[in-house]
């Protein structure tokens, strides 16, 4: 799993690449949050993301309950395949404003 | 003919078959008691069972000792009273109640008690599949089920023995000086001249003894339920008690005997 | 050709002087539901508990994921174990322990993740099994069907690779096994598990089954898609689609010297 964090206009863009599992969700989470509580607003990107299980869900759901207590915005983007799938039957697609890609944020921002 | 040989490999089965359930009884005892190096025991279980074992038989025990002093005086002071020795009482309730009545006696109240709950408890979750499922959740049955318990009788036993031997003995005091009307520093006298610390010692080393067999007997008895195919369902839940409470109060007592005689 | 997630080989299993299982062979594949169908008294619970490696066999191997599992050590097994969910038939709840601490338990036990965020993910879980809200509850306060759903949820709160079921359907209501069926179906395509199903319910059977393996008397006589059982030319499966008893070809002389027999209670 790797991630990469890049400025985008006034967003922080998370590009996650691979698979988000139990062996990595809470890092994540902590990293994401640290973002957060700096007062950033965030992307995360789902294009590249293979796979992401309920930890990683719930540790997003827990980053976007930090953001709106920060008045800041949290936005998921390309969400594709087997992620998408999951975000459908746990219903969290109603939960996260859920975008195509990066470009559709930013420049509505 | 047939008969005598039939009695005969009969008590041969019954013996294998008994040497099979101490080995089993063993094995089972030992994993739990390893089980203590494979982790950290939830603390919060202990304490549960703690609560469970020690503060809610409190008021059982307190209520036997209290009967139980007050006619070991009444006993020894209609025997003393003729020899004209009756201010031994103090020590004749005190040492008969430490040595012996009062270990033997909370053992007993607990087996009745924890021992019947326990067994059932432990053979429901094995009847439900709820061991299974620990399984296979690679969770520890013996550290998270066996242990907590185990420890919580080692450490609540003695407690309440304790808690036994002294209202006994003020059960004996109201006997002794406010119905007999004896005099209330001779009896005092006597429990503190009498009692050593080896005395005390005993009853405690009894006491940790018996919370072992107290907790490991009905525990075995109820996790190992599915081995006997006609002891499944409720049935079988009331047996496995049945036969768990009656095995810890005779292994009790034949370990009173042991322990009493060793000490002597 | 993907390799089997499972494999069953030349499988025999005893209850003491019974023969459970006789030379049962199968293969689960990846992301596959497999259902295991047979009457009672055909060996499939025994067969689910040596895959559980909750019994050894009298001889046979299983690999699961690439371990033997009579064979693997204890932390090779742990972690295993930990890729794997079951359902149990009655949902094999703790007692003592409220619904969302049994749903919570194996993250507890086998992870380090934050309390909320085990939190979130206990009450997801419930929400995908329509028990919202019941977290507080204790088992003895419900009902089967609801205790098989807390089981369920606590079965895939790891988010399992494999999942077993004991007697889904068994003791529901017609409704609610529908949407048990619809939950696995889901499970299998949304989160890429791959499921055996053990079970006597034919509806569920011919529903959601990628394959079927049936067992009569611990044999496999079976093994096939839903379309190849249904052909089958085996008169007992036949039996079975259509509901038939099995009838006893004995002869009324037969039949009445049993009824007369002393022994035969």
């Amino acid at each position: 799993m790797n991630i990469e964090i890049e400025q985008q206009n006034n967003y922080q863009v998370v590009k996650l690449y691979g698979e988000v599992d139990l062996s990595n969700s809470r890092s994540i989470k902590l990293d994401i949050i640290k973002l957060i509580k700096s007062k950033n607003n965030v992307i995360v990107d789902f294009t590249h993301l293979q796979y992401i299980d309920s930890s990683g869900m719930a540790s997003l759901v827990e980053a976007f309950n930090e953001a709106k207590e920060n008045h800041t915005e949290f936005h998921i983007v390309g969400a594709n395949g087997s992620p998408l799938q999951v975000l459908q039957l746990t219903r969290l697609n109603t939960v996260f404003n859920l975008a195509d890609s990066v470009g559709a944020v930013t420049h509505n921002g | 003919m047939t008969a005598l040989f039939n009695a005969i490999s009969n008590l041969g089965a019954a013996t294998r078959k008994n040497i099979d359930s101490l080995g089993l009884a063993t094995m089972f005892l030992l994993r739990i008691v390893s089980s203590l190096f494979t982790g950290l025991v939830s603390f919060k279980q202990v304490l549960k069972q703690i609560y469970f074992i020690g503060n809610r038989s409190l008021i059982v025990i307190i209520v036997a000792a209290l009967f139980t002093g007050m006619v070991v005086a009444l006993q020894f002071y209609d025997t003393l009273v003729r020899f004209g020795s009756v201010d031994l009482l103090g020590s004749a309730v005190a040492l008969s109640l430490i040595k012996e009545l009062g270990p033997v006696m909370t053992a007993l109240m607990l087996i009745a008690r924890v021992g019947s709950a326990t067994c059932s408890e432990i053979g429901i979750m094995r009847n439900e599949q709820q061991f299974d499922a620990l399984d296979c959740m690679a969770i520890n049955s013996y550290r998270y089920v066996m242990l907590p318990r185990l420890l919580a009788a080692l450490i609540c036993v003695p407690i309440l023995t304790a808690v036994f031997d002294l209202v006994g003995i003020s059960g004996g005091y109201i006997v002794g000086v406010h119905i007999q009307g004896e005099n209330p520093g001779a009896y005092i006298q006597g429990v503190l001249d009498t009692i050593s610390f080896k005395d005390v010692l005993v009853g405690q080393i009894k006491s940790l003894v018996f919370g072992l067999f107290i907790m490991w007997i009905p525990l075995y008895y109820g996790f190992y339920l599915h081995l006997n195919q006609k002891n499944m369902g409720a049935e079988g839940v009331s047996n496995g008690t049945t036969q768990a409470v009656v095995m810890s109060a005779i292994i009790m007592l034949f370990s009173d005997y042991i322990v009493s005689s060793l000490a002597l | 050709m993907v390799k089997p997630i499972i494999t069953v080989e030349h499988l025999f299993a005893q209850y003491g002087d019974t023969q459970v299982l006789k030379d049962v062979n199968l293969e689960v594949n990846p992301g596959e539901i497999l259902v295991v169908m047979g009457g009672s008294g055909s060996g499939k619970s025994t067969l689910l508990n040596h895959m559980l490696g909750l019994k050894t066999p009298v001889s046979g191997t299983i690999m699961i994921d690439g371990v033997n599992i009579f064979t693997a050590k204890s932390k090779q097994l742990r972690h295993l174990r930990q890729k794997m969910g079951v359902a149990f038939q009655g949902g094999a709840l703790l007692s003592s322990l409220t619904v969302a601490d049994n749903v919570r338990l194996p993250l507890e036990q086998n992870t380090s993740l934050d309390t909320q965020t085990i939190d979130i993910m206990v009450r997801m879980k419930l929400e995908l099994m329509n028990m919202a809200g019941t977290g507080h509850m204790m088992p003895s306060e419900l009902s089967g069907g609801m205790l098989k759903r807390a089981g369920l949820a606590r079965a895939v709160i790891m988010d399992p690779k494999l999942l077993f079921f004991d007697e889904p359907s068994a003791g529901l209501d017609p409704t609610t096994a529908v949407e048990l069926d619809e939950l696995i179906l889901t499970l299998r395509d949304a989160m890429n598990m791959t499921i055996v199903v053990v079970t006597h319910e034919l509806e569920s059977v011919f529903k959601i089954a990628d394959r079927v393996v049936v067992l009569f008397n611990g044999e496999v006589v079976a093994n096939g898609t839903v379309d190849e059982i249904k052909n089958s030319p085996d008169e007992r499966i036949q039996n079975m689609i259509n509901r038939q008893p099995n009838t006893y070809r004995d002869d009324g002389e037969v039949y009445f010297n049993r009824l007369l027999d002393k022994d035969n209670i």
